[in-house]
């Protein structure tokens, strides 16, 4: 029985493994296309914050799911080595999912405070001076 | 290795090429190296995270804990600079430049903080 449980827990952490991998690469290759196409097409350096915010989006829903795995690995891992192994693991995916989460959030501050400022007719200047109320 | 693993093994070796030909097209396009140090980051980011898939040994774990810490740090470098750069740097608060200097060369020897 608990070597049943531990081939179909085999099986379903590399399902979500590879689910969350599926999802990074995704995020990369479109991150990549799209800041091709920001350097090539538009010019301007405020047309890179939302590609690295839909990247670091897809970034932190391929953490969840490796997250997942882990989760479910630690119900069939063996040793202390590989315990200590895990918890390495998760500990970096928790941290970066944690720094992730704030830099989406501050991007996403920056965009809507450009949105704001070019909306009220503004000249362009650097986002991030924009979002703290400065003009360089 | 798996094959996932060596699925992942190149696909984060073909990110990690993504990242550096990004990083390039934002520094001779846009001439901003901080903007194209953080999209090649943020590639190197992407590369580590496949490069944990699977059971990875300790060499792979320290390797991308040190690219996040490095981001971490480098992240905060360039706030850091920025500030020091952008801020207001026209003389009207006492520590002014000399008059007639190119603008950048004022804020280097007068930066934000030392006002």
């Amino acid at each position: 029985m608990e070597e049943l449980l531990a081939d179909v827990v085999g099986v379903l952490v590399v399902i979500v493994e590879a689910c969350g991998a599926a999802v990074i690469i995704v995020g990369a290759v479109l991150a990549f296309l799209r800041f091709i196409w920001a350097g090539l097409r538009e010019r301007s350096s405020s047309a890179f914050v939302p590609v690295r915010l839909t990247l670091g989006r897809f970034l932190a829903l391929g953490l969840e799911f490796q997250l997942a795995s882990d989760v479910l690995r630690t119900a069939v891992a063996p040793s202390f080595r590989d315990l200590g192994q895990l918890a390495a693991v998760a500990a970096i995916r928790t941290a970066l999912n944690y720094f992730l989460g704030r830099e989406i959030e501050e991007e996403r501050r920056q965009v809507a405070a450009e949105r704001d400022v070019r909306a009220q007719g503004v000249p362009a200047t650097d986002p991030a001076d924009r979002a703290r109320g400065r003009m360089v | 290795m798996t094959t996932l693993q060596e699925v992942t093994s190149t696909a984060a070796t073909l990110i990690v090429a993504a990242g550096v030909v990004s990083g390039l097209v934002v520094v001779v396009v846009i001439r901003r190296p901080p903007l194209a140090l953080g999209v090649l980051l943020d590639m190197l980011v992407a590369a580590g995270l496949l490069r944990l898939v699977g059971t990875p040994g300790w060499p792979v774990l320290v390797t991308t804990a040190v690219i996040l810490l490095l981001r971490r740090v480098v992240s905060a470098g360039f706030r850091a600079a920025r500030h020091s750069w952008s801020d207001d740097g026209d003389g009207a608060d006492g520590g002014a430049p000399a008059q007639g200097w190119p603008l950048s060369m004022a804020r280097l020897v007068h930066p934000a903080w030392r006002r």
